[in-house]
């Protein structure tokens, strides 16, 4: 399916020939947009609810209700907020590749391009890991603090927090490539052509 | 004599590996011990997988700081030193990060999960900790601000032109 595309732009725009990596850049962009936009949504969603019969008064059983959100722990929130604001760069980023070639800034677009990449990285690089620790926290407790673990009451929660973590540390190597193959593209880059207009 | 922009480079630098270097001995000499209604405890930095990352993470990048600075100016492994100094910003926000979450849930507990604050009990640990991640995260903003400066330098003919 690429290689028809490619055909098809080659038949159209003979001049500007799309090299291959163009499409293993947008390709990659793709991917990591799904990744981090699927861990968002996944921890976004991430509720439990349990109601636990507390007392018995005459025949009527008092339940209470636990809710477990992600909401309540800092880290979880930061992760959503950088997930979130990573699977929007991505979206911006291939809506450029696709529909904004022209658009630039004195010549400054790859650079831009490849020092946002950097910042998405350590973005996501820095949510990920915050959610990570957590969720250790969360599953084994820790015996010197006395906190107790809460996976074995809220497993639902556990289950979902885990598979939102693991698609975000795919997005994490995914757009580490990305921003290594925006720099090698920026550094490689041949001198700006003549026909800028210099003011 | 020393360029001043070799001068200020290699200030940034021993700022750098000063603050990490002070985060790791901050972090890995903090310990209390104590009683609390008759229940003796201990505080170490052992406690917690999260504080053992950041001491891990900021003494590998103390060790790389430290060759760093005897890179003579000339020598093209400076490009290698761009694309390292991008991977260790990133570990170093990755361990500032888990501890930070971590001794968030110290200072202030999460009700909700029954776990309770302990920097009432180990005051001094808390303290320390705090120490060692605020210097963490002064050694932070002076490898971005160094990471920016190498890729203007890099860059600087396709700035000239802007």
């Amino acid at each position: 399916m690429v290689l028809q595309n490619e055909d098809k732009l080659e038949v159209g725009y003979s001049s500007l020939q799309p090299k291959p990596k163009k499409w293993v850049l947008l390709m990659l962009r793709l991917l990591a947009f799904f990744a981090t936009a699927a861990a968002t949504v996944v921890m976004g969603l991430n509720k439990e609810t349990k109601t636990l019969v507390v007392a018995t008064v005459g025949t009527t059983p008092i339940k209470a209700t636990l809710i477990a959100k992600f909401q309540h722990t800092p880290a979880f929130v930061f992760f959503v907020i950088a997930n979130g604001l990573a699977s929007i760069h991505n979206l911006v980023m291939i809506m450029g590749d696709l529909f904004g070639q022209k658009l630039d800034y004195k010549g400054l677009r790859l650079a831009m391009i490849a020092i946002l990449d950097m910042m998405t990285v350590a973005l996501i690089s820095g949510g990920a890991s915050a959610a990570a620790f957590m969720a250790e926290l969360g599953k084994n407790g820790n015996s010197h603090a006395r906190w107790n673990s809460i996976c074995d009451k809220y497993k639902t929660f556990c289950d979902h927090g885990g598979g939102a973590l693991i698609a975000s540390f795919a997005g994490l190597i995914l757009m580490l490539i990305i921003s290594v193959m925006s720099i090698i593209k920026l550094l490689i880059k041949p001198k700006p052509d003549s026909t800028t207009v210099v003011p | 004599m020393i360029k001043p922009k070799r001068l200020l480079s290699l200030l940034l630098r021993f700022i750098a590996f000063g603050t990490t270097l002070a985060a790791v001995i901050l972090m890995a000499t903090s310990h209390e011990k104590g009683t609390f209604f008759a229940v003796s405890y201990e505080a170490k930095y052992t406690d917690t997988p999260a504080f053992k990352y950041f001491v891990i993470a900021n003494a590998i990048v103390t060790v790389y700081g430290f060759l760093v600075l005897f890179l003579p100016p000339g020598s093209p492994i400076w490009r290698l030193v761009l694309a390292l100094d991008l991977v260790f910003i990133m570990l170093l926000i990755s361990s500032i990060s888990a501890a930070m979450a971590i001794a968030q849930v110290g200072k202030n507990g999460n009700p909700r999960a029954a776990w309770l604050p302990v920097c009432g009990q180990v005051a001094k640990f808390c303290n320390q900790v705090t120490g060692a991640l605020v210097a963490g995260f002064i050694a932070l903003i002076t490898y971005i601000i160094l990471l920016l400066y190498s890729i203007y330098n890099f860059l600087n003919p396709l700035f000239e032109k802007a």
